[in-house]
């Protein structure tokens, strides 16, 4: 009797699960008192004591002082670009996670839930890598804060278009949440142009900045067609060629959205600046 | 034999979603012409096979199966975790515990500031404070402190998990019982204590209904037994599953329940809900 219930329970699911429940039957009722985690589970903190394990992660220990008038904050203050690969870029768009009909930015991949951004640690934008280059194939309006040559040839052989482009702090803490940020019910910033050291990086065609020449970029993509050998496809004759082409102005947060506006989410509606000064001082 | 075996599972288990449908339907419709297996469209589907369950009645004593009813596998029989188990107890028995212990270093201990005896000269070991901790009545060092709250989050898919888990064990240790509702004939504790009896259920049952506005006759006649206790589906959780040795979840529950677990699991953005949890956040 035994055996065959046995017997005819094993010709049912094989997965670890099933067989856990399988057995769970003829074990006591799990309760209070008879639960634990698994061995070894819960790892106590406890202080470094290796090579390197008291010191001061490479920021030395000392301060402001006689001998140098300033404090030594170490190195991790340069400006981050978390990864973001074409592979991954690929993935998004194929299971419908980025819209890729429409123009992409920061804030569509954010709001795709799969890349994360923390400004707070110097991370200011995307850093499109160049995995999985060979196999892109998606038509798309990119605009990204970093990529590499491979990665613009991928793009452009694709079809599409790629500019890089640099948000500062403030624009990106409203790009990270953007209906937490409407709910705040404060105007769009302006974006700030960028900080000394990046401006040549954005204002050069070949990087595809978004302060550089159109007419040069232009000039830029048959070059780097030549350069990898493959046709530059004409988006000139591209049925999506608006798509293709809308771009940000160079203070400008959101897609449709002009710095100094106010969405109000809740009456649906937005509110534009009218005094002069205000205008003014938006304008770019 | 296998008839025997059949006949042996049909007095012995309620419940068996390791029997296939076929076999299902003919011990339905030998028990109750009514009975049914209500197919059942799920929102998420899975790869494996739909839990089966009975559905009882609670308004006579005897059991009476009213149909089967299918339940998500991924919410019923779920990988049995007990270690996740274990962790959210642990974590619904400390989020709100403070702890009130309190002792007095030896700056807050009254007195002590006077020197008690000089430096040299009495041969007696050196001192500056009857409150130093080597002193008796003197400060305690690294004490507790009052009042010190335990509070902590579990993360987000811990918890989904836990709740996925101690389901499944419920159900694979026949603890679980779905009824079509909880109205119940009479308001008389004695009614619901025999029923439990007879069914073989308890001693300690958790009934748990859609809503938290329950049929008037079970509320009055378990309001006074400490064992059998009523709660709504929001108020699911793994402390309470494990508290009482059997849970009775009445069928909108079941759906309310199955609803929220797998909507949480198959969450698309899952970055709000696993994000480090922060006491202020809204």
């Amino acid at each position: 009797m035994h055996a065959g219930k046995l017997k005819g329970e094993a010709t049912m699911g094989s997965n670890t699960a099933d067989k856990a429940l399988r057995l769970l039957r003829y074990l006591p009722r799990v309760c209070l008192a008879n639960i634990r985690d698994n061995p070894g589970a819960v790892k106590k903190n406890r202080r470094g004591r290796a090579q390197h394990g008291g010191d001061n992660h490479g920021d030395g220990n000392k301060g402001s002082g006689q001998r140098q008038n300033y404090m030594r904050l170490g190195h991790h203050l340069r400006r981050q670009y978390p990864p973001l690969s074409l592979n991954d870029l690929q993935l998004l768009i194929e299971t419908n996670r980025i819209n890729a009909n429409q123009p992409i930015d920061l804030v569509s991949i954010l709001n795709s839930g799969l890349y994360r951004l923390s400004p707070d640690k110097h991370e200011f934008g995307i850093h499109l890598t160049d995995e999985g280059a060979d196999l892109f194939k998606a038509k798309v309006n990119i605009e990204v804060q970093w990529a590499s040559e491979l990665v613009i040839a991928a793009i452009e052989k694709a079809g599409g278009t790629i500019t890089t482009s640099y948000y500062d702090q403030h624009s990106l803490q409203a790009m990270l949440n953007t209906k937490k940020f409407f709910e705040r019910g404060v105007p769009i910033p302006r974006r700030m142009i960028p900080p000394a050291d990046a401006i040549e990086y954005y204002t050069d065609p070949t990087k595809r900045g978004y302060l550089s020449d159109p007419e040069k970029i232009s000039e830029e993509r048959f070059v780097l067609s030549q350069k990898y050998g493959y046709t530059l496809p004409n988006i000139e004759e591209d049925k999506d060629y608006e798509m293709l082409t809308e771009r940000k102005d160079p203070r400008q947060i959101f897609f449709g959205l002009n710095p100094g506006w106010v969405v109000n989410l809740k009456d649906k509606v937005i509110l534009k600046p009218q005094n002069e000064d205000l205008k003014d001082f938006y304008s770019t | 034999m296998y008839n025997r075996f059949i006949s042996h599972l049909r007095r012995a288990l309620p419940l068996n979603k390791y029997l296939s449908t076929s076999t299902s339907e003919t011990t339905v419709a030998e028990s109750n012409k009514n009975a049914t297996i209500e197919p059942k469209k799920f929102k998420f589907p899975s790869y494996q096979k739909p839990c089966q369950v009975w559905v009882e009645n609670l308004d006579t004593i005897d059991e009476n199966k009213l149909g089967i009813i299918e339940l998500h596998p991924e919410i019923f029989s779920a990988n049995p975790r007990i270690d996740l188990i274990q962790q959210n107890v642990r974590w619904q028995q400390l989020y709100r515990f403070v702890s009130y212990a309190h002792t007095k270093s030896r700056f807050e201990v009254r007195g002590g500031g006077r020197k008690p005896w000089p430096q040299k000269g009495l041969g007696k070991a050196r001192h500056g404070s009857i409150r130093s901790p080597l002193f008796r009545g003197g400060g305690v060092i690294h004490g507790p402190k009052s009042p010190t709250p335990h509070f902590y989050m579990l993360p987000y898919y811990k918890r989904v998990n836990g709740l996925t888990s101690a389901l499944s064990i419920k159900l694979a240790q026949d603890d679980l019982h779905i009824v079509d509702d909880i109205e119940i004939p009479t308001d008389d504790p004695k009614y619901i204590e025999e029923l439990i009896k007879s069914r073989n259920w308890g001693p300690s049952v958790l009934i748990i209904d859609e809503v938290d506005i329950m049929p008037r006759n079970i509320t009055l006649a378990v309001d006074q037994i400490r064992h059998i206790n009523l709660m709504p589906a929001y108020g699911l959780n793994v402390y309470s599953m494990l508290k009482h040795d059997t849970l009775v979840l009445s069928k909108a529950a079941v759906n309310l329940i199955e609803d929220k677990l797998l909507t949480a699991l198959h969450k698309n953005n899952t970055s709000f809900v696993t994000k480090p949890f922060k006491i202020n956040q809204v």
